[in-house]
């Protein structure tokens, strides 16, 4: 039998909107779940999704697509990759895990939101492969990891993480719940969709791919790539969306959606990435420094697009873009000066090589960065490691929740941006932090950080073992330097010969 | 005397700590408090200084012998610490 082509028939078969006769279209489809902003049903009929595909051309290739990745699994299961990977590449493979498995779960419930609330009937189309994406996106990166389980306790926390309230668990759930867990459906378009995965997930997924081929583990390269190409696809639902509201008089609304979503996913991007990038992936493994990866795909490629859209750029673009030099050596730091409070053990990736290219590709950095790494290797060699523990908590920031931190050293602009609201004192890491709390405060006032929570009380006892308690992270757990300080042999042998 | 938390932002460190100091507290108390979180952890000592106390944004340091509780600092306000001449 002669099929059509898809073309020939696509466009009649996904228009599913009808005149409801039983209920009221307000019923239906509320606006509160929809977030159409008023905007009424025909006017959403001519958003086009640009990438297009039927159901059984979904299945086809996706079963494709799950071969390849299972195949290059089974085929390197006997191999030594994961033994002989350095532990800096262990410990992107346990942060990677952990921070994202369950979040793609979330984000299938937020793709099915769009299924049913959607406005459009090619977004609600779309949204239902995007939903069959991110549950395979979660099913991939649960099951991947659970094969090293019995080999390194850490991995448990690929499904552990975000059932705990472990600090950074807390800061990825509060982000994914304000960008799509508790969103419509059009928010949902915007700020997932079109924001933080055309804008950002290139980074974690392209990016690290690239690493991770240079490192030998074709298991997490050809993973990771085969959910790029998903994403690529459903990506592609906020962009009509964002049309459909410029055209009907929504820009603001859209332009402030945009400018939150790209504020809260710059700071998860800049804490997760940018440590895996230029300091847990070992030196020769690396194809490109965090900022240059930036460069390429925020300022290059996304600028474009946004503007392409009509949009403008978010009015803190420049901060952030100047953030590109400093702000993850200052999540680095912190990661590894509290690296108990990790279910991964964070490289310091500090060696003297290190630090050369650190200052190649971020002028600057032994005078700023440098100086205070400089007193904790003081402290190494001289046989103080306690002095590079954690005493006492670093203040989160109240919307990425995030320690506030910038640069030490003699480039020092360290500050808090407080806010007092309602007669509670917030603080926040930047600008951008305190003006996405200022959109909508009430949404975001209620929220106690790690910090409020330690105040109040709520961890006890009131120190390092009682956090440690707190945030579901046993002995064996915990984080510890990646290499057992091995690097450290490097400056007792400098410091030896001076 | 009572228990009160003070955010430390300290000078060529990196983060904001919480440092809980006591009411009673004199300025060089708390900043003494301070720095045992930051000089020779992450900051390089110098003996040559002595550490003074201001609020974020200011230029004016608290005197060394103001008591916390006289300085009308609310609890969690962000403290700079920063080496100054002795």
């Amino acid at each position: 039998m002669a099929l059509l082509d898809r073309s020939e028939w696509y466009d009649i078969a996904r228009s599913t909107n009808w005149t409801p006769k039983f209920v009221t279209d307000e019923d239906l489809f509320p606006d509160v779940m929809t977030g159409a902003q008023g905007v009424p049903g025909e006017k959403w009929e001519v958003y086009d999704e640009p990438y297009k595909t039927s159901f059984p051309e979904y299945v086809s290739v996706q079963r494709e697509k799950d071969a390849g990745a299972y195949s290059v699994k089974a085929a390197l299961q006997r191999s030594r990759i994961f033994e002989d990977a350095d532990p800096g590449w262990r410990s992107i493979l346990k942060s990677h895990y952990g921070a994202i498995a369950l979040g793609e779960y979330a984000a299938m419930s937020a793709e099915a939101r769009m299924a049913r609330f959607g406005r459009a009937p090619g977004m609600r189309n779309m949204a239902t492969f995007g939903m069959m994406d991110e549950n395979r996106h979660a099913q991939l990166q649960l099951f991947f990891p659970h094969e090293y389980c019995p080999k390194d306790r850490q991995f448990d926390w690929g499904h552990k993480a975000y059932h705990t309230n472990e600090w950074a668990a807390i800061a990825a759930r509060h982000a994914f719940d304000d960008l799509f867990m508790a969103r419509s459906a059009t928010e949902i378009a915007v700020m997932l969709t079109f924001a933080f995965e055309t804008g950002f997930t290139n980074m974690q997924f392209l990016g690290l791919a690239a690493d991770a081929a240079e490192a030998g583990d074709y298991t997490f390269s050809s993973l990771i790539s085969s959910i790029q190409t998903d994403e690529s696809r459903h990506a592609q639902i906020g962009g009509p969306a964002l049309q459909v509201l410029i055209s009907n008089g929504r820009k603001a609304e859209a332009q402030k959606l945009v400018d939150i979503a790209i504020g809260r996913a710059w700071r998860i991007f800049c804490i997760l990435t940018g440590p895996s990038m230029d300091y847990n992936t070992p030196l020769h493994h690396r194809k490109q420094s965090f900022k240059e990866f930036m460069q390429e795909w925020i300022v290059d490629q996304f600028e474009r697009s946004l503007l392409d859209l009509g949009l403008d750029l978010p009015w803190y673009w420049d901060k952030m873009i100047a953030e590109f030099d400093y702000q993850h050596h200052a999540y680095q730091m912190g990661l590894w000066f509290w690296r108990p409070t990790l279910w991964w053990n964070p490289a310091a990736g500090v060696t003297p090589d290190c630090r050369d290219w650190l200052e190649e590709k971020y002028p600057g950095w032994n005078d700023t960065f440098g100086k205070a790494w400089d007193v904790i290797i003081d402290n190494l060699v001289a046989g103080h490691p306690e002095r590079t523990l954690p005493q006492t908590l670093p203040i989160v920031c109240n919307m990425s929740q995030i320690p506030i931190c910038a640069i030490p050293g003699n480039g020092w602009n360290v500050k808090d941006y407080p806010l007092n609201y309602d007669g509670r004192l917030y603080h926040f890491n930047s600008e951008i932090d305190r003006w996405i709390f200022e959109q909508d405060p009430k949404r975001y006032r209620g929220h106690m950080s790690l910090v409020d929570r330690f105040l109040a009380g709520q961890i006890q006892p009131a120190d390092l073992l009682g956090a440690l308690t707190y945030m579901n992270l046993q002995p064996g757990e915990c984080g510890d330097d990646a290499h057992g300080y091995a690097w450290v042999d490097a400056y007792r042998g400098r410091m030896a010969a001076e | 005397m009572a228990l009160f938390p003070v955010i430390s932002n300290f000078q060529h460190d990196f983060v904001l700590l919480l440092v809980p100091v006591d009411t009673e507290n004199t300025m060089d108390e708390v900043a003494a408090a301070a720095a045992g979180h930051s000089v020779g952890v992450r900051v390089a000592p110098r003996p040559d200084k002595v550490v003074r106390v201001r609020r974020q944004g200011d230029a004016d340091f608290f005197p060394r012998e103001m008591r916390l509780a006289e300085s009308g600092i609310r609890p969690m306000e962000t403290l700079e610490f920063i080496f100054c001449d002795a």
